[in-house]
């Protein structure tokens, strides 16, 4: 997609950050260097919840008297509805704050062109399987406190399950409810199973905990290198072939669905 | 005028450390050369001294991403950054985003406070918004948060930042050290550096305090 230029502007990418593990804020690092580089907006910025800068305090480094604010969150839930409005102060969809003009836009992770990034990774990580003999396993955290956190795994089900990719199925499964990841190889009745991560980096969930539930690895070990674990696939365990991607926010390609998170704002929000 | 052409100002006015970071200018056909403040000789040795070169804005990160003995500097704040680098840069621009990887915001807060249009937030109004586990942190007495600071903030525990907050409007920070900082590492005058700026309580300091008021109520239980 092409956004038009927005000279005037600057897009700020709010995430999650980490206090223990740096490798958490890197993708968001890297898709604000990409944007950068396109000329697209006077600036682009990134702040954190956990990390520096804060969303109190990023906008004291910001330049443009508009901004847009697109939340690198992977669905809709209490940081995108309930932290971000009240750190930026927020009051709908467009806020005059400290003599500034804030765009709030929807989160990366439930924009319709995530479908596709999903199926990208997945021929990435298997290339020369039969996805007719494939099970497509889009895994996530999952949580019985807020229905969201799975709705936008679930509808990328739906979609990849109707686009004609070919897998024999194509199923959600968590880390804490069920379908748990775990039982990935009771889930899947294919010879070979991909699972892609719908995080947005691989922080403990994808790098460290789901390597466990899936038996890849004996123990959580300390956050590392991707490299080490998504290197070694395929994986031959539990009687089938698994093939286990980084997590899907790592892709480059979010840099556009960033970009179309801002274009479909406007389309909403504001009259061209 | 923008923050990029602020700094550019400031730096025609004499200023030339950030942090533990010395801002050259003008030299080995850069218009700006950034190095750990105790790395200037080796930079002006042949051969840059040996200093591993980058040329690219986001080098920043990575030089800053941890410490020499492999710990993750989760705040910027730390007085730990690596040495032996060296990092060129062509123009206000560019140093100015490079300055915002190794020092998140500290550019816009020191022009803010400068300007006098920074909100400083007190640390009650900071520990009252917290939720979840965090939310126990607000119960933490007065004496307990000065005790904090003490043992928390200020160079002697790896922080160079200059704090602004104080408990709330009527109570100050008691006089000492960490309280007394004024964000500026190293040997160099006020007038030659950006300080540091701690304009709210970090995310660190609200995990001590809420360990802090739990080791306070389980006194109270004994």
């Amino acid at each position: 997609m092409s956004i038009a230029p927005k000279p005037h502007s600057a897009l700020l990418i709010v995430g999650h950050g980490s206090t223990e593990n740096p490798d958490s804020s890197t993708p968001y690092f890297d898709h604000a260097a990409e944007i950068r580089r396109r000329h697209l907006f006077a600036e682009v910025h990134c702040c954190f919840w956990k990390e520096e800068p804060s969303m109190r305090e990023v906008l004291y480094q910001v330049d443009s008297d508009e901004i847009y604010i697109v939340p690198d969150f992977i669905s809709e839930g209490y940081f995108t509805q309930d932290v971000i409005p009240r750190e930026f102060q927020l009051t709908g969809p467009t806020t005059i704050a400290r003599g500034k003009t804030l765009h709030y836009c929807l989160p990366v992770g439930i924009h319709p062109h995530m479908t596709g990034l999903i199926l990208r990774r997945a021929r990435e990580v298997a290339p020369d399987i039969a996805p007719a003999q494939t099970t497509l396993i889009i895994t996530g955290h999952g949580t019985g406190l807020n229905q969201n956190s799975t709705k936008a795994i679930k509808d990328q089900v739906n979609l990849i399950a109707a686009s004609g990719a070919g897998y024999a199925a194509v199923l959600d499964a968590y880390m804490e409810e069920p379908p748990f990841i775990a039982e990935w190889d009771q889930l899947s009745e294919t010879p070979n199973v991909v699972v892609v991560p719908f995080f947005i980096s691989d922080g403990l969930h994808s790098y460290q905990d789901i390597p466990v539930l899936l038996g890849i690895e004996p123990e959580v070990g300390p956050a590392a290198s991707q490299r080490e674990v998504f290197r070694h696939n395929p994986h031959h365990l539990r009687g089938k072939t698994l093939y286990y991607s980084s997590a899907i926010g790592t892709e480059p390609l979010i840099a556009d669905v960033i970009l179309d998170q801002v274009e479909d704002f406007d389309k909403a929000h504001k009259s061209l | 005028m923008s923050i990029a052409q602020k700094l550019q100002n400031l730096i025609d006015s004499g200023v030339h450390r950030i942090g533990e970071i010395e801002i050259q200018t003008n030299v080995s056909k850069s218009r700006f050369m950034l190095c750990h403040w105790l790395d200037v000789e080796k930079s002006h040795e042949p051969e840059l001294g040996g200093l591993e070169v980058f040329d690219d804005t986001a080098a920043a990160r990575d030089i800053s991403t941890y410490a020499e003995d492999g710990s993750y500097r989760f705040t910027k704040g730390q007085v730990n950054l690596k040495r032996g680098w060296l990092l060129r840069l062509q123009s206000a621009e560019e140093l100015r985003l490079a300055l915002d990887h190794f020092y998140p915001t500290a550019m816009g807060l020191h022009l803010a406070h400068s300007e006098g249009t920074l909100e400083v937030e007190n640390l009650r109004d900071k520990l009252n918004r917290q939720t979840g586990m965090y939310r126990y942190a607000r119960t933490i007495s007065d004496a307990g948060a000065q005790q904090l600071v003490r043992e928390v903030c200020g160079p002697a525990h790896n922080c160079a930042k200059r704090i602004l907050w104080q408990l709330d409007p009527g109570t100050p920070l008691d006089d000492n050290e960490a309280s007394r900082y004024n964000g500026i590492p190293g040997d160099v005058s006020e007038s030659e550096a950006i300080p540091l700026l701690c304009r709210e309580a970090c995310n660190h300091f609200v995990a001590e305090c809420r360990k802090a008021a739990k080791a306070e109520f389980e006194q109270k239980q004994a």
